[in-house]
């Protein structure tokens, strides 16, 4: 965390960011998250052992995050981040949890109840 | 690899976390960072999307990116809606080079504020044409520069050729409150939209 935000005030990074994620720009199961959608951190076991980056993005999660704030954290680009969270969610330490509809708006109970929540703010 | 984490059904679990988008839009400097902060629980953060002009496919022998590789960055915020609705607001590049990144921002978003300089009007040209050929909910939001009260509602809807049901406001982007009534506006008109008319 501290290295990320470190990495986002010099504007520089030490490392090639697609070295984060072995050069790879897409992950199977994640190609096609939204940057939206929604990770947290599940009790799997072995977190320690993970590369930097992939540890830091488990640690976010503990309060729900999206795809978004973890490239902001991690200082790399919304490609690496959903590649990263493919990646923990394939070796079950994120869960996903994906916006309700991808063709097309919300439904409208979803609208709704936005609605309500943002009237109530 | 198909997981039990990741579902991506259309049914409504009230029990999982629900993310949802919308796209603050206009053209440069019309305050897009600006509202997005006014209305963000969270000191707005900034992402980059890289994308390569030719292709984004993925080879081997690629994998350090290659010169021609631009990054787009854009400002984000979020709102916690409530227990398990999160919205997040993102604020789109206005340039027209950049409009690959709206497809994908767009897809599944709830709408989109268009934010709008009546000193250069011209410039959210763009974002208007954008979403009304994506048949996306958005509302045009004057933002309150000086002589903007000179202009009424009407001449603005006229100038940018605006249908009927598109909700115009008017509003100072550095106002919390009037820019959530901003949002309001805009999810207000999306409901409508989904009662009236399905979608086609």
């Amino acid at each position: 965390m501290h290295q990320a935000d470190e990495q986002q005030q010099s504007g520089g990074r030490v490392v090639p960011v697609y070295a984060i994620t072995g050069g790879r720009t897409r992950s199977g199961a994640g190609q096609d998250m939204p940057v939206e959608t929604l990770v947290t951190a599940t009790a799997a076991r072995g977190v320690d052992m993970l590369q930097a980056e992939y540890r830091t993005a488990v640690e976010l999660a503990t309060h729900p995050v999206s795809i978004a704030e973890v490239g902001a954290a991690l200082a790399v680009p919304l490609g690496v981040a959903r590649v990263v969270v493919a990646d923990l969610v394939d070796a079950g330490h994120l869960a996903a949890h994906l916006p309700p509809s991808t063709d097309g708006g919300p439904a409208p109970e979803i609208l709704e109840r936005l609605l309500e929540g943002l009237r109530a703010q | 690899m198909r997981s039990n984490s990741v579902h991506s059904d259309d049914t409504i679990d009230c029990g999982s976390l629900v993310p949802l988008k919308v796209l603050v839009a206009g053209g440069f400097g019309v305050g897009k960072t600006t509202l997005v902060t006014a209305l963000s629980e969270i000191p707005p953060l900034l992402t980059e999307q890289e994308m390569t002009s030719a292709s984004v496919g993925f080879d081997a022998a690629e994998a350090v990116p290659a010169k021609h590789t631009t990054t787009v960055a854009m400002d984000f915020g979020r709102i916690t809606v409530d227990e398990a609705l999160v919205l997040y607001l993102f604020g789109t590049p206005g340039q027209s080079r950049f409009w690959f990144m709206w497809d994908e921002l767009a897809r599944g978003s709830v709408g989109a504020v268009v934010l709008v300089d009546l000193r250069r009007i011209d410039d959210c040209f763009p974002a208007v044409d954008y979403f009304e050929n994506r048949r996306l909910p958005f509302v045009v939001a004057v933002n309150r520069f000086p002589g903007a009260d000179d202009h009424d509602t009407e001449s603005v809807r006229h100038a940018l050729v605006l249908a009927e049901d598109v909700p115009v406001l008017w509003m100072d982007a550095r106002d919390p409150a009037a820019s959530r009534g901003a949002l309001i506006a805009l999810v207000e008109h999306a409901l409508a939209r989904t009662t009236v008319s399905s979608r086609s």
